[in-house]
């Protein structure tokens, strides 16, 4: 009498168990074969077609943070891939969607300045997403910060300085942007202003290294100055005498100058006679 | 054939489930919606539109497959309209498969009608045939097939709204292969790297039939890729039919 | 079980010690349904299947089908392994209840069943054509099935099990949900499988159907069988009593005749016990030129049985 129990055919199962492996193995080893197969990839492109973040906000449904970290994420990979000329086209809209989805998000602003300033060697566009990342973001000092290097890139210390100013009055904001912003004041020659600065740090100075720094500065600055006013009296000594002077107590004797000033630590510029060049007589930062 | 008797039926029953009519809809204004879409884009329009349209064919294709073949089985099992079939002198195998056939035929249909909006759609645009967009959705097909037969493996132990959720998680899983991918380059060598690997290549990558990217920017494809994504389609749906099978034979139907 | 040593008549099912336990809920806990049921069905005859619901009536069917695999036991069907494609050939099912697909009509339905025996085109729409006629449905043929009321589906449920001219038919509740006029179609149906040479087994709870068609029984009370055997060996001819209606007699004649339990309209209802008493009544309503209006020898009835097998149990 044949068993309800007893499968009908032996192999039946063993059969269709050995079909299941063979069927998982050929599938693995599939994989592992395409996966060597390189594609032309343009990972993500569809991305560039979607008008503006703020239509990507209403889509992703109250999950935009989220949204946001996966295009970040996926940027990072696709500004990595150096094999794809043309990733730079689309940098402005990308950062921008990433901004619109999660404005307070830090990483982005930055990351996507970066790229812009270093490899897409696009400084104005660098400006933008970090002016972008300050408005969003009115109490994060990194912004302006990472901005005035941006513009020191490009040597507009006007800028530097405008934002270094910015940055240094922000909560959080450490003690050197104040430097920075001194040291940009005195590459656009507003040595005043320099000087008033670097004056306030050497007096609030709470170590003896920032002490030290803020004197080299001041030093420097005032060589700047006491330069500077001392190369205009040779110029006009210059006009009026139609020589050079033989020394810089000429000046003074001549009437150019009510006095030869001296640098921080009392010691005379150096002046060469034959080219009308007027030195510090130190390197600042060797004091 | 008893395979093909079951699979013609499946077919009748799925054409005439008012599920498909609604997502054949949907998709249709997908399409459509995408030509709008292209009014407010900057650059090229005719991409927008292509990029758009594959997508909804992609999408509503997959939705498809999950309804239906979540819907179908179950609703066999729960109706009883299974005692009848299985009392019969056919293996639980055949009716499987031939759930499956007639599955896929449904989907072909819907495909190829859905193709043919997009199609008259670009021409519309274009003014020529974009015979090129069919290479993607022939893939695309491919994938369907393999989400069907996960939806069916799925329906054949659990009611249809978690089949449905288990199908549309392998569905996302496939399509984030590669983040396990680039997971793994970042792991020092070692056994949890192995296992990582072993998992990496077990889990589904669906994006290798996946060629939306190089039909819209008429990038090349490798041949052996062809190839390649047929033969692991091909065995992937092998594995789940299996499976399903394995787990359908010993079922009891209280 | 019985065993008929005088005479070798195929078993068209023979089931020995069935066992089966379902785990249930969420702890999976082990409920026992059937604990060892043996029964035979002869060729040729209708078996009924009687138990109350829960005893395990549709599971014993559904492990003779093939859509439940038993714990422990045996099944064979015509001396052959009960899953066997060549067996199931033979055989026909119609479920408790049933339910087919909605978007078929009645026609695209038998014709499917009919593909799945592997029957050629002239057949199937041959055998569709007459067995819609049998069961009654011919006007029916190309409505969907979705408008088929309870008894409709019923019917085309009874024609789908006989597609492939069966030798054995399988009937759950085959008479459930139909009216008076619907049942006694069924029943001459099942009757004329009889004369066909077909076998019947079918299972229900309705007594008096059984009684009226079927040849041997089984009893099935949680998951046992408690009685089993011919109807007319379990049932005694034994009378309990007699009831006559009569009307055209004094009161005081009927006296010690019988228990006198209601007086209607000029009509006595009366209970006798003593068959003799029977005949004395007889004789005084023919004497008086009385009038009888019905006599009724109220036997052992299944139900009877049934209701005592129960009790004890």
């Amino acid at each position: 009498m044949s068993q309800a129990v007893t499968p009908r055919r032996v192999p039946d199962a063993f059969l269709l168990v050995l079909g299941l492996c063979l069927a998982m193995a050929a599938f693995m080893a599939v994989k592992a074969g395409t996966d060597g197969i390189a594609r032309a990839k343009v990972p993500g492109s569809s991305i560039i077609y979607v008008p503006s973040g703020q239509y990507l906000k209403y889509a992703t449904f109250g999950y935009s943070p989220l949204a946001a970290d996966l295009v970040y994420l996926w940027a990072i990979q696709y500004y990595g891939t150096y094999e794809i000329q043309d990733r730079f086209a689309y940098l402005d809209h990308i950062f921008s969607i990433i901004n619109e989805l999660d404005p307070r998000y830090v990483d982005p602003y930055e990351v996507g300045s970066l790229i812009a300033a270093q490899e897409a060697k696009d400084i104005p566009l660098a400006l933008k997403i970090l002016d972008r990342g300050l408005e969003k973001n009115p109490d994060q000092w990194i912004f302006p910060f990472e901005a005035g290097h941006v513009a020191q890139m490009v040597r507009d210390y006007d800028r530097a300085g405008d934002y270094f100013k910015k940055a240094m009055v922000m909560p959080g904001a450490p003690d050197f942007v104040r430097r920075l912003y001194a040291d940009s004041l005195y590459k656009t020659a507003d040595y005043k202003s320099a000087w008033g600065i670097w004056s306030g740090i050497y007096n609030s100075a709470s170590d003896e290294r920032v002490k030290k720094i803020a004197s080299n500065h001041l030093y420097q600055v005032k060589a700047a100055a006491d330069i500077q006013v001392l190369k205009d009296a040779v110029a006009g000594f210059k006009d009026r005498c139609n020589r050079l002077p033989r020394s810089l107590d000429n000046l003074a004797a001549a009437g150019f100058l009510p006095s030869i000033p001296r640098d921080l630590d009392e010691k005379d510029y150096v002046y060469d006679p034959r080219t009308g060049d007027v030195k510090a007589a130190t390197i600042p930062w060797k004091r | 054939m008893k395979v093909g008797a079951i699979a013609r039926n499946t077919f009748k029953e799925a054409m005439r489930d008012r599920v498909l009519y609604l997502l054949f809809f949907f998709a249709a204004v997908g399409i459509v919606a995408s030509r709008l879409l292209a009014v407010l884009t900057v650059g090229d329009r005719v991409k927008i539109i292509k990029d758009v349209g594959l997508a909804s064919v992609s999408l509503f294709g997959v939705l498809m497959a999950i309804l239906m073949g979540t819907g179908l089985v179950y609703k066999e099992i729960d109706k009883k309209t299974i005692f009848t079939l299985l009392s019969k002198p056919i293996h639980r195998a055949q009716f499987l498969l031939g759930k499956f056939l007639g599955l896929v035929l449904t989907l072909f249909i819907m495909t190829v009608l859905m193709s043919l909006i997009f199609l008259g759609l670009l021409y519309a645009h274009t003014f020529r045939v974009e015979w090129s967009m069919l290479l993607a959705i022939v893939f695309m097909l491919l994938e369907f097939c393999l989400i069907t037969a996960v939806a069916i493996l799925f329906s054949t132990f659990s009611t249809p709204i978690l089949s449905s959720i288990f199908s549309l998680a392998f569905y996302l899983i496939g399509h984030l292969s590669w983040g396990l991918e680039i997971l793994i380059r970042k792991m020092r060598p070692g056994l949890s790297r192995t296992l990582a690997q072993a998992l990496y290549l077990f889990l589904p990558d669906l994006e290798n039939f996946n060629f939306k990217t190089e039909v819209v920017h008429a990038l090349p494809i490798p041949p052996k890729m062809f190839a390649g994504s047929a033969a692991y389609g091909v065995f992937y749906t092998l594995f789940i039919l299996i499976l399903a099978m394995l787990v359908f034979r010993k079922k009891d139907f209280i | 079980m019985e065993k008929n040593t005088a005479e070798f008549m195929n078993d068209a099912i023979r089931i020995e010690d069935l066992r089966k336990s379902f785990s249930l809920g969420f702890f999976l806990k082990k409920k026992e349904i059937l604990k060892g049921i043996s029964l035979s069905v002869k060729e040729g005859e209708i078996f009924g299947y009687l138990g109350p619901n829960g005893a395990g009536k549709t599971t014993t069917i559904k492990c003779i089908l093939g859509l439940i695999f038993p714990d422990g036991g045996a099944i064979e069907i015509f001396g052959q392994p009960h899953l066997a494609h060549r067996v199931k050939n033979h055989v026909g099912f119609l479920p408790e209840n049933p339910y087919f697909y909605d978007y078929l009509t009645a026609r695209e339905f038998l014709n499917y069943y009919g593909e799945l025996f592997l029957l050629p085109r002239g057949e199937r729409i041959d055998k569709t054509d007459s067995l819609l006629d049998l069961v009654g449905l011919g006007k029916a043929a190309d409505l969907q099935l979705r408008k088929f009321s309870r008894g409709m589906l019923q019917r085309i449920g009874l024609a789908q099990a006989l597609i492939n001219d069966p030798k054995l038919v399988i009937l759950d509740e085959p008479l459930g949900g139909l009216d008076p006029l619907g049942r006694k179609e069924i029943r001459d149906i099942i009757i004329r499988f009889k004369e066909e040479g077909k076998t019947v087994f079918l299972s229900s709870h309705i007594l008096q159907d059984i009684e009226m068609i079927c040849d041997r029984v089984a009893i099935i009370v949680g998951g046992r069988i408690v009685n089993q055997g011919y109807l007319h060996e379990l049932i005694s001819e034994k009378i309990f009593f007699t009831e006559i209606i009569l009307s055209g007699l004094e009161d005081g004649e009927l006296e010690d005749l019988g228990e006198k339990y209601s007086v209607q309209g000029g009509k006595v209802f009366l209970r006798v016990l003593d068959e003799s008493k029977v005949a004395r009544i007889l004789a005084l309503v023919h004497e008086r030129n009385a009038r009888i209006h019905s006599l009724i020898p109220r036997t052992e009835t299944l139900e009877d049985i049934f209701v005592d097998t129960v009790k004890h149990k």
